[in-house]
């Protein structure tokens, strides 16, 4: 049965790809092919080819094969540059659920380069963009962590924001977020699921 | 006793809704994502699906669209979403939900889509 999509196998298409072809420009025309195949090899090798970023975030947004989107994103994700980085916010605001969540764990592997941008996307006016950053920084490791959660559960005005926030804040949070939880169950005393939530947070923070 | 399966990858809605389903006594399975729920859907059998539409691995609806599709079960679902947008709903439905709900659940709203379409009095 083949209801699970298997997973490209970069390390037996290694042996098949034609380096004489390899270039940039030559990759740039295979990335858009009509064959998954060499769709898939292009956006591999596309990785020595840091100006191509954006044409492979163009590509990523109209690709439908999962495993040219799994190479892209792994592609874009070695190069961490800028570009890569600006395109992968942008696939945050896609209507495709699945992008939408490849992109979240693809910026999940770039702690670094993704961390100045967090505040900006903390921010952003689209509270489903403020969750899928709140999602990414599950995995962050970054020292700002818990004040960054601190600062959503305080001041986001959406409740799923904070919902999410919350979940969160329970696996990382400390003494320091004790009384911004009492805060926001106050703030939303008629929402059960925060109650459920904050409440479970304080349980494994006073366990510490 | 009804049995449901919640798939969702936050682990705080997947205690949320057991609470909920438990104490109104139902059995209840939970799946991280769509991939470990269709090996569960393949394994046995539930009365009901609740279904978070985004996570990783495999999506709300593309879990959906592989249990409808494969006709690995034809039970109803139920897909929970941040999402409110008329839009979101219809791709939900298409994929093969039975019901929407959005995020935050209140147990009243749970427990009435649950019972609807289980076929229990509300």
């Amino acid at each position: 049965m083949a209801f699970i999509k298997k997973q490209a196998q970069p390390s037996t298409e290694q042996t098949q790809s034609t380096p004489e072809t390899r270039d940039c420009q030559s990759l740039l025309k295979q990335l858009s092919s009509n064959d998954s195949t060499e769709r898939r090899w292009a956006a591999r090798d596309l990785v020595e080819c840091p100006e191509c970023a954006n044409a492979l975030m163009q590509r990523l947004k109209i690709e439908t094969e999962n495993s040219v989107r799994e190479v892209i994103l792994t592609t874009l994700t070695r190069m961490g540059d800028p570009v890569a980085i600006a395109g992968m916010v942008d696939c945050l605001r896609s209507e495709d659920a699945a992008l939408r969540n490849e992109v979240v764990e693809a910026m999940k592997q770039l702690p670094l380069e993704v961390a100045p941008m967090m505040l900006g996307l903390l921010a952003d006016p689209d509270p489903d963009v403020r969750i899928f950053a709140v999602n990414v920084l599950e995995s962050l490791c970054h020292p700002e962590v818990e004040s960054w959660l601190i600062s959503v559960i305080t001041y986001d005005a959406h409740v799923n924001v904070c919902a999410t926030a919350v979940d969160l804040l329970g696996e990382v949070g400390t003494s320091n977020a004790i009384e911004p939880l009492e805060q926001l169950k106050a703030r939303f005393n008629a929402e059960p699921y925060i109650q459920f939530a904050a409440d479970l947070a304080l349980r494994r923070i006073n366990e510490i | 006793m009804k049995r449901i399966l919640i798939v969702d990858d936050a682990a705080t809605v997947r205690m949320y809704h057991r609470n909920i389903l438990e104490s109104a006594g139902y059995s209840v399975d939970e799946a991280m994502n769509g991939i470990e729920a269709i090996e569960k859907a393949l394994q046995e059998a539930f009365d009901l699906y609740i279904v978070d539409v985004n996570m990783p691995k495999l999506d709300g609806y593309g879990f959906l669209r592989e249990l409808r599709g494969e006709n690995i079960s034809q039970v109803p679902a139920i897909m929970v979403s941040t999402e409110a947008a008329e839009n979101d709903q219809t791709a939900a439905y298409r994929a093969g939900a039975n019901g929407y709900l959005v995020k935050p659940v209140k147990p009243v709203q749970l427990l009435t889509h649950v019972r609807l379409l289980i076929g229990e009095t509300i």
